[in-house]
């Protein structure tokens, strides 16, 4: 490493810096660590751009696909899934945002039909980036490979910092920069030195910053996630943006400097950049460009599936039911894996199922029995400061703490940088016949143990904030009056072995965890007298007769889970028991659906244990694969159609909601995670090299951090391969999220209006928005970027 | 000088006030400890009608993209590395800066 200064710099001149790096991150994704992987819309940092623009930046920064690729359109259109009238529609919307051209006619119609159907060798669209850093402008010009060099060494470096339990990793209380230079210069001053030494003037950082980010997006994602997200406690050892960028642009400005040809000339900047979004015609007439195919076949594709599904919904929308008395309610996850159980669950006897953000409300952290450690267990939107503590007895602490101790050891040796396979070699003759026995035997999972049993200290929460979170919780889920004798709120988690994804599965309203301490919490407060005191002043009646019990739904294995058993009244005792027998037999006919998804035969469909033990288990489940629609409505008007496990279910009563509080709340938070969770299996299905975690059998996990695909490289984003791909084949459908509203059009323009972050989503193309009919007949419409509410 | 208030024994400072989304307060923070400013005060909830719309107050399950303000005074010869910095951040997203002169009875708090 070289240094040049030693004169502190202008305090503006950090000033400015510090902002054009918080601004050029926008370009990459935050990356949680893998303990709280949680799903992100991988372009969150532009969403205010809209979809148009902001894949645009992607593809000019990033060279990443951002549309579904034309081999996947092209079966698409001959399996009828893209149909003329498809094609038809989506040119009328094309035309609608360029009011200038005309209509669609029949021949172009035709025409774009044959483009997208045609044989597709290659995506001729995904265009190599520009020369994006000063490393990559020298090569283009001296025929060299100085950019991959850098990549290489500081990709090494980061992984050797980041990745926690290697003893020669050097000391932890030191700053990423500090640490790699062995010296207190600020890392400003660093990054502007390194600046300065490659020849580039204050004008140019902005772009310069912003492609050397895109460079190694993940280890600049994780950079950012630690600046823009990571609490104080973090669980892996942090590294900020402006400590990467100085040691990534130090390191560049040396590997530079010991090329021939110095001193390193900035190259002019390109007079007119690339076009990432090619201009040509496709031969189809004068604005059906080659970009404009692309937007065209999406709308075309989320279309078909718009049309079919509110056909499907239409069936079921407004007929009338009558009103049975239900035995039980069951309270799920909005998650789209909750479709499904619930669907079988209704089918059974006269059970009501409601969907709701699987953290039931309470934004909490959470502290497992004997661990020292806490972590948030609520949507990543919002921050906790209520600790809850799981306290066993003391003989179970004990032991338990010794087994953590123990299993914290064994998973830090396997977690070492590079330690995966020095790891496998050192152990491999215990954990070998291990492994295998993993395979076989059917055992224990842990949602049915550890913390199952242990009482949660929820003495942080006063009175009025346990009232506040039940008051919010019932309003916003529709759940103010028709209680039943029996309320489970059930929350869920997922099982799987030797999957350094594992969070991914488990409940995103949760952070990434499971989602039984926040149901169990949940349900202790509705089970408070007190708390139903102050419910009632606020017009809500539960009525003395009504008990809440807490549950946890295995989306792996489709078992149900019921918490502190012994603490149900026993009036509830035989209500609990035929529940309980009813969601047996719904587990059976659940796992049986999505055996069929997961191409397994009957047989092994029944033993989903045996995919989720098995550590070479590539695809324990599907997980949310198959994402499309975000309803919110009543229940009742989509029990009965079959939603193939694709759609959130958030549980609305428009009559209970005229000021429209409760729908704000639903879009704003949960429709904004939705976003997230689908946003992320798009981007991971149209671009798996750039958005998506590669090859899950190439893993090599990196500490807490993440996983390289194999032994260097990137900190890999996004999915793996398998959870959206089923072989070569496109398995998740990538679509932008479709939002099935139950309620007035004026009263979803009010709940837009106030709020920034839906005119972005709704307005920007990244969410379609549909209102539903209120009466038989009327139509379902669709709400155009600005306002304008057309047919569905 | 012309509200007829007595700044007599009162130091002259400026006043930083900047509303963003909540999702970047973290980065105006930041920008104002590393360039000059002792410390700031942060208000959650700000709502109010801004050129591209209304923006809510408070959100119940979502922190991260309700309005947040943030007010800080530092010295006056510090105003500029201040400025410099925010307005380089806002440059790129929504937000608002107002820039005041202020007076206070205690300059030692923020210098």
């Amino acid at each position: 490493m070289t240094t040049t200064t030693t004169t502190a710099r202008p305090v503006a001149d950090r000033a400015r810096l510090l902002a054009e790096v918080a601004n050029a991150a926008r370009i990459v994704p935050p990356v949680w660590p893998l303990g709280q992987f949680i799903a992100v819309n991988p372009l969150q940092g532009l969403v205010d751009l809209g979809f148009e623009q902001a894949t645009a930046e992607a593809r000019k920064w990033l060279g990443a696909a951002t549309f579904p690729s034309r081999a996947h359109v092209a079966t698409a259109v001959r399996s009828g899934r893209i149909t003329a009238d498809d094609v038809a529609a989506a040119l009328a919307e094309h035309a609608a945002a360029a009011p200038d051209v005309h209509d669609a006619h029949d021949d172009e119609v035709d025409g774009v039909l044959r483009a997208l159907g045609g044989d597709t060798e290659a995506d001729a669209r995904q265009l190599p980036a520009m020369p994006r850093t000063a490393a990559e402008r020298y090569d283009a010009r001296h025929a060299t490979s100085v950019a991959a060099t850098v990549d290489e060494r500081v990709a090494a470096v980061c992984a050797a910092y980041a990745g926690s339990g290697a003893a020669w990793a050097g000391p932890t209380d030191r700053g990423f920069w500090s640490w790699w230079s062995r010296g207190d210069e600020p890392a400003a001053d660093g990054l502007l030195d390194a600046l300065d030494r490659i020849g580039l003037a204050p004008g140019d950082h902005a772009d310069e910053l912003r492609g050397q980010l895109s460079r190694l997006p993940g280890w600049a994602g994780f950079a950012r996630w630690c600046d823009e997200w990571a609490a104080g406690d973090a669980p892996v050892r942090t590294i900020s943006l402006i400590d990467y960028l100085a040691v990534r642009m130090t390191v560049e400005a040396d590997a530079l400097e010991g090329q021939p040809d110095r001193p390193l000339a900035p190259l002019p900047r390109p007079r007119r950049e690339p076009s990432y979004a090619p201009s040509e015609p496709a031969g189809l007439g004068e604005r059906v460009t080659d970009h404009a195919l692309d937007v065209i076949a999406l709308e075309a594709y989320e279309r078909n599936h718009r049309m079919r599904l509110l056909d499907e919904l239409s069936r079921s929308w407004l007929s009338t039911r009558a009103a049975n008395p239900s035995a039980a309610q069951v309270v799920f996850c909005i998650d789209t894996r909750s479709e499904v159980f619930r669907r079988h669950l209704e089918a059974v006897g006269p059970y009501q199922t409601i969907g709701f953000a699987g953290f039931f409300g309470v934004p909490l952290r959470f502290r497992p029995a004997g661990s020292d450690a806490s972590f948030a267990s609520c949507p990543v939107l919002v921050t906790p400061d209520v600790e809850v503590t799981a306290q066993p007895a003391t003989r179970a602490l004990r032991r338990k703490k010794i087994a953590a101790s123990a299993s914290a050891a064994r998973q830090q040796a396997k977690a070492a940088p590079g330690a995966a396979f020095a790891f496998a070699e050192a152990s491999g003759l215990v954990e070998g016949p291990l492994a295998a026995a993993r395979t076989f035997l059917r055992r224990r999972t842990k949602s049915a143990a550890g913390d199952a049993i242990a009482v949660l200290d929820v003495d942080g929460f006063g009175l009025e904030a346990r009232a506040a979170i039940a008051e919010t919780a019932l309003r916003t889920m529709g759940l103010t009056d028709g209680f039943a004798p029996l309320v489970v709120l059930c929350g869920h988690g997922s099982t799987s072995t030797a999957n350094p994804h594992f969070a991914s599965l488990d409940c995103g309203a949760c952070g990434g965890n499971r989602g039984g301490p926040n149901a169990r919490v949940a349900a202790t407060f509705l089970n408070d007298a007190d708390v139903r005191v102050e419910l009632a002043a606020r017009g809500i009646h539960i009525p003395d007769t009504t008990f809440f019990a807490a549950a946890e739904h295995d989306t792996t294995l489709d078992t149900v889970t019921v918490f502190d058993v012994a603490g149900v009244p026993p009036t509830h005792a035989d209500a609990l028991k035929s529940l309980l027998a009813a969601v047996e037999e719904a587990a059976e006919a659940t796992r049986l659906e999505r055996g069929g998804r997961l191409g397994v035969s009957a047989r092994d469909a029944r033993r989903p244990w045996r995919r989720a033990l098995d550590w070479a288990s590539v695809r324990p489940e599907w997980g949310l694969a198959g994402n499309a629609a975000f309803i919110v409505a009543d229940r009742n008007r989509t029990a009965g159609a079959d939603l193939e496990g694709r759609a959130f279910l958030h549980s609305y009563d428009r009559d209970a909601d005229a000021e429209g509080t409760a729908l704000e709340t639903i879009l704003t938070a949960p429709m904004v995670v939705a976003h997230w969770i689908n946003s992320q299996y798009y981007f991971s299905t149209v671009d798996p090299d750039v958005y998506g975690a590669g090859d899950k059998t190439l893993h090599n996990p990196i500490g807490a951090v993440g996983v390289l695909a194999g032994p260097s490289g990137d900190l890999r984003i996004g999915l793996p391969r398998q959870s959206v791909f089923a072989g070569d084949s496109t398995y998740h459908e990538p679509m932008r999220l479709l939002t099935v509203v139950d309620a007035p059009v004026d009263r979803i323009e009010s709940v837009i209006a106030r709020n920034a972050i839906l005119r972005h989503l709704f307005d920007g193309r990244w969410v379609t928005l549909v209102a539903a009919p209120a009466s038989v007949g009327a139509p379902w419409l669709r709400r155009r970027p600005g306002g304008e509410w057309v047919p569905a | 000088m012309g509200s007829g208030v007595s700044r007599e024994g009162l130091t002259r400072m400026t006043k930083i006030e900047v509303v963003v989304n909540g999702d970047d307060a973290r980065h105006v923070a930041d920008l104002l400890t590393s360039s000059g400013a002792n410390g700031y005060t942060m208000l959650s909830g700000v709502s109010g009608l801004g050129h591209s719309g209304f923006h809510q107050g408070r959100l119940h399950f979502n922190d991260r993209d309700a309005l947040k303000m943030l007010i800080a005074v530092v010295p006056d010869d510090s105003a500029d590395d201040v400025v410099t910095g925010l307005r380089a951040l806002l440059s790129e997203r929504p937000g608002v800066l107002f820039v005041s002169d202020t007076y206070v009875s205690r300059p030692e708090y923020f210098t």
